[in-house]
């Protein structure tokens, strides 16, 4: 059952005016007015076209805005576009709007989405990032319609990725949580996804949910679910753009968030995925259509100058975390001259010692993992060196590679893991 | 006269005898003290080694990076270190015991300054520890940032704080135990003042530049460019 004491007497009457709901949208926000009405009105044309029997509600949870987003949720509309929608829902989509208490983040956005869920006794939650400018209408039956046909419990999103497009997920979390997991989830960090009221209900009791974190609120929930035995299905998004965002974490914040919960949901989950064998395939409806936008591309050249300084600089703190051939590729691999080679097995090995020694608590957890930046950056400047001019196809047989390279350097790592 | 002769050597051996008599049973009673301290001592440096092992006291001193440090000093591993101190410190108490039992006057005040010496030292031992810990930490920390905030050679940042915080644990270790108190308080004055004033003037005056771009960053004059068109991870 949700805890009451998060909703609100006013929000509670709002809610029983509403009733009981099909299908809950749910969108935590900060700031977000720059692209937020686009993401109600994509929710709304959604459910009006694909489910207009349906009992909807748009719940906004904002944590806080100032620049008036919670006013352009509650006053956005299909109608004001200048475009006729061929499709009328039966049924009014309702839009509540409130802010949330608690640490404010995503974390506890998701809590109140969920509790919210729980009240109406919701048969799909779908979440939508306000932040992201590509949603279209047919996000929300691709997210909504497995939970609905009963053949998911937790949809996840899949986009077009390219070479340079979400490294930390595509080099690091994704093979990093399937070869543990044993599920091929292609994007564990949810920008966006659907599931069931009951995997809501379970997700209520998720301590991090009630923090204050953003990046690794949504790992999670992907984690949760894998271990808990809710059944998990990928939902064929097109590309994910993202809108400006007045405030942006840097890359250090984000990627000790990220890796805070990979760490934290692996050290939580131990006893599933230490036995898990090869990855099992995650269904997927529908296909991915739309290219990746190419987006913004990095310097390489000055990452892979950066990589081998970096290298260098932290080799004593290298020397407690990584064994001792592992330490000898990385040093090899950041001391050759271009073009830098970080390959798969290396980058796995690399991955899982750091994991051991997060797990073990050589030293300070935080160092542990701020360690581990500047090697996953050369990772990344390695792997767009390699694809600077590769084709999709050739990148996603790469994405696929580098999995199985972490599949292979994952039972040697879950034996130490063991022993500790 | 040779009967004064006999009789002053009569004397004299009479004292010697009682002499003798007076201080055999202390020395007898000081070698047993030493004797048994020896033995409590020894018993106590492996009792302190054994528990330190299964403490892993040495996992923990690598981890903190004392075990680095003794390494480099070519010192035993730490919970060797720790036991050949306590079975020092056991027996040199029980010395000064045994040889205030022979009741030199002289030696009296020994025995005295050891018993206010001990504590002294075990304080300067933690804070020596805690330094290192402290150092370390701060060691590692700096180096990680200043590697993940791109400033230039993190490895000499890193390096010249850890040198600051043991330098004042040292500092204050030896003041703790009132060795050349004024000279070390002056010295650490001396050369602290010195490379504050240092980096001071380098980074005034040398380093001008860098110093703008630094304040530019932290407080620019504008607000940023939105980053809309930088390279995003996720």
């Amino acid at each position: 059952m949700a805890d009451e004491s998060l909703l609100s007497d006013d929000l509670l009457r709002q809610l029983m005016a509403t009733g009981h709901v099909d299908i809950l949208v749910g969108l935590p926000t900060l700031n977000n007015a720059a692209t937020v009405v686009d993401v109600v009105r994509s929710a709304q044309r959604g459910i009006a076209k694909y489910f207009p029997r349906a009992r909807a509600l748009i719940f906004n949870a904002d944590s806080g805005s100032d620049d008036g987003t919670p006013a352009l949720v509650r006053d956005a509309t299909t109608d004001d576009t200048g475009t006729v929608s061929a499709s009328r829902p039966l049924r009014t989509t309702n839009r509540i709007t409130t802010p949330y208490h608690g640490l404010p983040g995503k974390g506890s956005a998701m809590r109140m989405i969920f509790a919210v869920a729980d009240l109406l006794s919701a048969d799909a939650v779908v979440t939508l990032d306000p932040n992201v400018t590509s949603v279209t209408p047919d996000w929300i039956p691709a997210l909504a319609g497995p939970v609905r046909d009963g053949h998911a419990d937790l949809v996840a999103p899949r986009y077009p990725r390219t070479a340079a497009d979400g490294p930390l997920v595509t080099q690091l979390v994704r093979p990093l949580v399937r070869a543990a997991y044993g599920w091929t989830l292609s994007e564990p960090l949810m920008g966006e996804f659907g599931c069931s009221r009951a995997f809501a209900t379970h997700c209520l009791e998720l301590p991090a949910l009630g923090s204050g974190g953003s990046d690794g609120v949504d790992l999670w929930m992907a984690a949760e679910a894998l271990a808990k035995g809710f059944r998990p299905g990928q939902a064929a998004l097109g590309p994910r753009l993202l809108g400006p965002s007045q405030r942006r974490l840097a890359l250090p914040d984000v990627f000790q968030q990220v890796m805070d919960a990979v760490c934290a949901c692996l050290e939580l989950h131990d006893s599933y995925w230490l036995p898990r064998g090869a990855a099992a395939p995650v269904p997927c409806f529908g296909t991915l259509n739309g290219a990746a936008e190419p987006g913004a591309r990095p310097d390489v050249t000055a990452m892979a100058g950066a990589f081998a300084r970096d290298v260098a600089a932290l080799h004593p703190v290298l020397e407690t975390i990584l064994t001792e051939q592992t330490l000898a590729g990385v040093t090899a691999a950041a001391a050759t001259p271009a073009p830098l080679v970080y390959d798969d097995d290396l980058w796995a090995h690399t991955v899982f010692e750091f994991l051991l020694a997060y797990h073990r608590a050589v030293m300070t957890r935080e160092h542990v993992t701020q360690t581990l930046l500047p090697l996953y950056l050369g990772r990344t400047a390695a792997f767009l060196m390699q694809h600077a001019k590769s084709d999709p196809a050739t990148v996603d047989a790469a994405f696929e590679s580098l999995c199985l390279a972490f599949e292979r350097a994952k039972p040697s790592a879950a034996a130490l893991w063991k022993k500790t | 006269m040779t009967q004064m002769v006999a009789e002053a050597v009569r004397q004299a051996s009479v004292n010697f005898m009682d002499t003798v008599a007076m201080l055999l049973p202390r020395i007898l009673i000081t070698a047993s003290i030493v004797a048994v301290g020896w033995i409590i001592a020894w018993a106590l440096k492996w009792a302190v080694r054994w528990i330190l092992i299964w403490l892993r006291f040495n996992q923990g001193c690598d981890r903190i990076g004392v075990g680095a440090v003794l390494k480099t000093a070519d010192l035993p591993p730490a919970d060797h270190l720790v036991s050949v101190i306590v079975f020092w410190l056991v027996w040199v108490g029980f010395l000064l015991s045994g040889v205030d039992v022979l009741g030199f006057t002289a030696l009296e005040g020994m025995v005295r300054s050891f018993a206010q010496f001990v504590p002294r030292l075990i304080v300067a031992i933690v804070i020596v520890v805690l330094g290192f810990v402290v150092a370390n930490f701060a060691w590692r920390a700096t180096l990680i940032a200043a590697v993940n905030a791109r400033v230039p050679s993190p490895r000499v940042v890193s390096g010249a704080v850890r040198a600051l915080v043991l330098i004042l644990a040292g500092a204050m270790a030896l003041d703790q135990i009132a060795l050349a108190r004024t000279i070390v308080l002056t010295a650490f004055a001396i050369a602290f003042g010195a490379v504050m004033l240092g980096l001071a003037i380098a980074f005034g005056v040398g380093g001008g530049g860098i110093a703008r771009r630094i304040l530019d960053h932290w407080f620019p004059e504008h607000p940023r460019a939105p980053e809309a068109e930088e390279f995003r991870h996720l």
